[in-house]
């Protein structure tokens, strides 16, 4: 039976709450009061509390007298850091550099040194985009794409590489055109370069790009209104589940069953984004701009020098071309390669410019505001249709958690409504803010969260585990400045995040085979990018540039089968783009990247808070059997080569250190010879054809008979299947 | 089911949040999932065990093929009635819209009379197994958010198709090919999303199956790999991935990972095998069409799909494109009936001859009909408010009609069937309540249809 039938419970709002009504509200409703944290007697093993996060769990866990993992090994620390923090394995120097390291300092120190890495942003930015529901094309048919998503991408990293204050990253995201709405105007002596401030604030406003990311119908005869309502109406869903760990959809057609929203506050929500609209932000500075139009007439004659080529192929197509039209053609190509040179490779005299894409100017999608004029009151609308209006609804905080932080719920600018939410949203008596995001942080450190539905802190998401600790951590985090790097190294140098994952007894499988309350360490699957990084990495291919526009690797046939219009994948030009990392590949809603899809990647119609980790044949098929492992077990191969040239013992030893990160044993040491020795000789029963199959060796691989180098390879390819390749402790 | 259940009790109890369903799905691939199982209701027919949708993607006109309507022929060329004139449609104006004939005869029909235009002469000697739906609606016109509905019962993005709703609720029958298949003779107009699993985990996720080359991705052997060495290494993966195991309590994923090399090793087999029609009768290719005319491609997929439901595949989405006649409806649709015809009756005449009619739903609909007014000079624009569908197979009873549109084929008015209605009665035909099959998404219980859907008239089908 359906709870909707069951719970008839309806809350009605009066626009005032009392004291005692406010302290009625759900938990998550309230603001976090600072806990007491667990001392003496409350805790029987203070040897397993390294800081106050340690102090809540093991109180918890002795009274229910379930006992605790011990530490993980320092080689299974290091690994489970990395691929954290920066989501790419450690190499063997990184990993011996931290185990021989003696001092107390080594953990605190590696976490340091992670933090700092540019490909930090790369991986925690990831977690973001997967809650933002970031795509690079709009999804349904036409699945058009949104050329510039990609700044909003570029923003997420740089704004977790620079430890932005998730306080401001959210003011930004939601609002800052309107907090910040500082114009660009040049400082006279300085045309090229922007203040600071301004160029600070140019960058905050491409955090509104959030907005741009919905999925939108693109096809002939949209009604403007309904379009402008479906928009809306993933504004307000996403920005609840985001920021609010909120599910208010429901509130959409009928009263909220379970929450304190009532489909009043959904549609004052609305009001909030209602006039707001997306437009176009000029990134080159009006100068660089005044340039761009300067140059404007050369770039015209690389489209007309084109046009002209193309009136000419049209005009002889197919046909064998005589000695003059072989001149003319060439007349042509010539005026088109040097129109094209005449181009400047950077915009005037400002370096690190390029024109990266002809004949515009760069920009992002950002949101700015309608004209006044133009806009349009929201409606209540009964049952959620837009053929039943009721009467119209003013922007407003919802009354329920209005109430909870004390103050009134009306918001009155329109031009400014954002802001006000925004500002509501990240003080810190708000309720919901904080705790949502250090649950998320909890949850992509240890793979569940406190609340195990980070998206819903309603009444039909999970009850917290421990609500004291959550609360705790969220006041630390404001007291922190909101500062996400810092929760890093305080989760990180808690017991609970050193503890082993490889343990636990029946008792453990009978009262918490969930591991809900952290008796250990959860292993974690790979995810799709991570394990794509680590593949790469590992073979040495990986290219660590950042930034930049999506980047589009080959597909085989067979995967790109399902493409309706294969131009919509179109492939990176420079080979070496095809191996930089997952986070960079091009998102489209219609058709996921394949080797993506097949593990897990979240679909990004709506906002994902968790990735499923499901365990499907597809995935076994890509890692034995694709093309691209294929070729990265011959990079792999190579590297092994170099570090010797014809010793299986320092081969099978470097293979186990760069893919498992750890000392291969005696006993497998053997086992993988033996191997290399039968795949060897699988390889020499038919040479001719192992020459032809194994294809164009590196320089080192090469060295080797081409029986040797295929059983290398195939040793590594079976290695890269390995479940402790694509699983971490 | 007893065991079923309890299995699964078992295995979420050691299971580590969705990682669990790799395993259970493993074992459960005999029997029904523990969510099947308690939305199973034995007062439903449950007359059903696969489905095999065939989709004539862009929108087949319902006045050239099941829905006969004379008073358009006799109105041809004259201006709508007012009546009509409030509908909203994608492109033409209502206003000045002018009434178009049909553009095929229509004819009854085996012992039931069964009325079915021109177009589809081989479809019509099987009349009698066919319940055409005439009055199927929704209210939206363009192919994007139609086909959403037609696939997943809602217009947003992000929901699961109604295949990936089957094999949540009843499992699968096969250890070695996947449960739930995509085809198409040219393309899915909304990309994977045509049988994307949505919020469901992946395993419920449509595999696209290519009829030529390597039916599915990454199944054949890297070029450099011997059968001889890729056994060589997944012997040795077992033993070493056993062994990774057993140091590793209450982790059931590293068990399912393990035996996903199992199935992706039989699964390289078995593909293969499925798409080779090499050993099928030269008088069954004649019977599909296969023969390289325009019924060529189309026909291998029914082929195929009977294939499938004899190794247990449970559902099979067949698309073909492309239906969407705005000019010379006349013209598109002999070509894409004339490519559809034989091979379907081949498929029904051939499940019948095997026995496997009975237990196999064949359902038959594009995503919306088409305007009975006439775009531009011979076309007929997209149309959702009354649509024809048929159903035959898995327990129905032919030769008959349900539901009706008015005498302009505009509007449904008798019997109104939404598409969530479609859904409810395929998945009570399959024995499952489409009210119990849940899954919660969002703070929701979900379910493939929505808000809506009625199943009651799943029974007037098996009536005789």
């Amino acid at each position: 039976m359906n709870r909707c039938f069951i719970i008839l419970a309806l809350l009605w709002m009066p626009s005032q709450l009392t004291g005692q009504e406010v302290a009625d509200l759900p938990w998550a409703f309230r603001s976090p009061q600072s806990p007491a944290v667990p001392v003496g007697d409350q805790i029987k093993h203070p040897e397993l509390v390294l800081n106050s996060i340690d102090a809540f769990i093991q109180a918890r866990l002795d009274s229910m007298n379930l006992a605790r993992a011990p530490k993980a090994e320092k080689h299974t620390l290091v690994r489970r850091a990395y691929f954290d923090l920066i989501g790419l394995p450690p190499s063997p120097e990184q990993i011996d550099a931290f185990v021989n390291d003696e001092s107390g300092n080594a953990w605190i120190n590696l976490i340091n040194n992670l933090l700092e890495s540019p490909q930090y942003g790369e991986r925690w930015g990831r977690h973001w985009l997967d809650v933002a529901r970031y795509a690079d094309s709009q999804g349904f048919e036409g699945d058009n794409s949104i050329p510039n998503a990609w700044r909003y991408r570029d923003y997420v990293i740089k704004s977790f590489n620079d430890d932005k204050p998730y306080d401001q990253f959210v003011q930004e995201q939601i609002a800052a055109d309107e907090i910040w709405p500082d114009n660009l105007d040049l400082d006279p002596k300085r045309v090229y370069i922007l203040a600071e401030s301004k160029r600070r604030n140019m960058e905050a406003r491409v955090g509104t790009g959030f907005f741009a990311l919905s999925p939108q119908v693109a096809e002939s005869a949209l009604d403007a209104h309904r379009l402008k309502h479906e928009t809306l109406t993933d504004w307000v869903d996403t920005t609840a589940s985001v920021f609010m760990g909120l599910t208010v959809g429901c509130a959409r057609c009928h009263e909220h069953k379970f929450d304190p929203i009532s489909q009043e506050d959904y549609y004052a929500m609305q009001a909030i984004f209602a006039p707001s609209t997306k437009e176009y932000l000029h990134l080159h500075t009006p100068m660089m701009r005044g340039d761009w139009h300067w140059l404007y007439p050369r770039l015209t004659a690389v489209e007309e020098a084109k046009i002209a080529l193309k009136v000419f192929r049209s005009r002889t197509g197919g046909r064998e071309l005589n000695d003059d039209e072989k001149q003319q053609r060439e007349q042509l190509r010539n005026a088109l390669i040097e129109s094209v040179m005449r181009l400047p490779d950077n915009a005037n005299s400002v370096p690190n410019e390029p024109f990266d894409i002809l004949m515009t100017s760069p920009t992002a999608t950002v949101l700015g505001h309608d004209h006044p004029k133009l806009l349009k009151p929201v409606h209540f609308l009964d049952r959620g249709e837009l053929g039943h209006k009721e009467h119209v609804v003013k922007a407003a905080i919802p009354v329920s958690l209005a109430n909870s932080t004390d103050r009134d719920q009306a918001i009155t600018k329109p031009f400014e409504s954002r802001k006000e939410f925004a500002l509501w949203l990240t003080q810190s008596d708000n309720p919901l803010t904080a705790r949502v995001m250090m649950n998320r942080i909890w949850q992509w450190h240890f793979g569940r969260g406190i609340i195990s539905t980070p998206n819903d802190f309603g009444e039909m998401g999970a009850a917290p585990t421990h609500p004291e600790l959550l609360d705790w951590l969220a006041l630390s985090f404001i007291e922190h400045n909101w500062s996400i790097k810092e929760m890093h190294r305080l989760i990180m140098t808690s017991y609970a995040y050193q503890a082993s994952s490889q343990f636990g007894t029946d008792e453990h499988e009978q009262v918490d085979p969930e591991n809900k309350y952290f008796w250990r360490m959860n292993r974690r699957r790979l995810e799709a990018e991570a394990l794509w990084d680590s593949v790469h990495a590992t073979a040495g291919t990986i290219n660590l540039k950042m930034y930049g526009r999506p980047v589009v690797p080959p597909l085989a046939p067979d995967e790109i089968a399902a493409l309706r219009e294969k131009w919509q994948w179109p492939i990176s030009g420079d080979p070496a783009e095809h191996t930089r990392r997952g986070v960079y590949i091009m998102v489209r809603r219609n058709f996921r990247f394949p080797m993506f899809e097949v593990f897990d990647a979240p679909i990004t119609s709506v906002s994902c808070p968790q990735r499923d980790v499901t365990t499907v044949a597809p995935q076994a098929l890509w890692t034995l059997n694709s093309p691209s492992v294929y070729r990265q077990a011959k990079h792999l191969a190579n590297r092994l080569v170099q570090a010797s040239p014809n010793d299986p013992n320092v081969w099978v030893q470097t293979l186990w250190k760069i893919t498992l990160a750890r000392t291969i044993t005696d006993q497998e040491r053997a086992e993988s010879i033996d191997l290399l020795n039968a795949l060897e000789s699988d390889a020499a029963e038919n040479l001719e054809q192992t020459k032809a199959n194994i294809g164009q060796l590196e320089t080192e691989l090469a060295t080797l008979t081409p029986q040797r180098a295929a059983g290398l390879i195939h040793l590594c390819l079976t290695v890269y299947n390995l479940n402790e390749f694509s699983f971490v402790d | 089911m007893p065991g079923v259940y309890s299995r699964r009790q078992a295995l979420s109890q050691f299971g580590m949040g969705l990682g669990a369903f790799g395993l259970a799905d493993l074992l459960a691939r005999d029997s029904y999932s523990q969510e099947g199982v308690e939305a199973r209701n034995d007062s439903l027919p449950g007359t059903a065990e696969h489905v095999i949708w065939l989709f004539m993607q862009g929108g087949p006109s319902q006045v050239e093929t099941f829905d006969p309507k004379p008073a358009l022929a006799k109105h041809d060329g004259s201006l709508l009635p007012e009546e009509f004139k409030k509908f909203d449609l994608a492109q033409i104006n209502t206003a000045d819209a002018k009434v178009f004939g049909p553009q095929f005869e229509f004819a009854k029909h085996g012992e039931s009379g069964l009325e079915i235009s021109s177009l589809f002469p081989e479809i019509s000697k099987h009349a009698d197994k066919l319940a055409v739906v005439r009055s199927c609606y929704h209210e939206l016109f363009i192919h994007g958010s139609a086909l959403t509905m037609m696939h997943t019962g809602t217009r947003l993005l992000g929901h699961p198709s109604a295949g990936s709703w089957v094999v949540y609720g009843l499992g699968s029958e096969t250890q070695s090919l996947p449960s739930y298949v995509a085809m198409t003779d040219s393309m899915f107009r909304n990309g994977t999303a045509t049988f994307s699993s949505g919020y469901l985990p992946a395993i419920y996720q449509g595999t696209y199956l290519r009829t030529t080359g390597m039916p599915i991705q990454n199944l054949g052997r890297p070029n450099g790999l011997t059968e001889t060495s890729q056994k060589r290494v997944l012997d040795q993966l077992k033993k070493w991935n056993g062994r990774h195991r057993d140091n590793r309590p209450i982790d059931s994923r590293l068990d399912a990972r393990i035996s996903n090399y199992e199935l992706a090793f039989q699964m390289q087999m078995a593909a293969p095998e499925l798409i080779d029609l090499s050993k099928e009768t030269a008088a069954t290719k004649e019977l599909y069409g296969i023969d390289g005319s325009a019924t060529d491609a189309f026909g291998k997929m029914c082929l195929m799909s009977r294939r499938m439901v004899e190794r247990g595949v449970r559902y099979m989405h067949l698309v073909d494109a492309d239906w969407d006649a705005h000019g010379d409806v006349k013209g598109n649709h002999q070509s894409r009936g004339t490519a559809v015809d034989k091979p379907i009756a081949g498929l029904l005449a051939d499940l019948e001859a095997r026995g496997l009619l009975e237990k196999t739903l064949v359902v038959w609909s594009g995503e919306f009909g088409r305007t009975p007014i006439m775009q531009g000079s011979n076309g007929r624009d997209h149309h959702p408010y009354g649509f024809s569908i048929w159903m035959a197979g898995g327990g129905i009873k032919g030769g008959k009609v349900i539901g009706a549109t008015d005498d302009f084929g505009f509007n449904a008015v008798e019997d109104r069937f939404h598409v969530n209605d479609l859904h409810a009665t395929m998945m009570s035909l399959l024995g499952v309540n489409h009210e119990e099959l849940t899954y919660l998404f969002e703070g929701r219980e979900r379910r493939l249809t929505d808000v809506g859907g009625q199943n009651d008239i799943s029974r007037r089908l098996l009536e005789g």
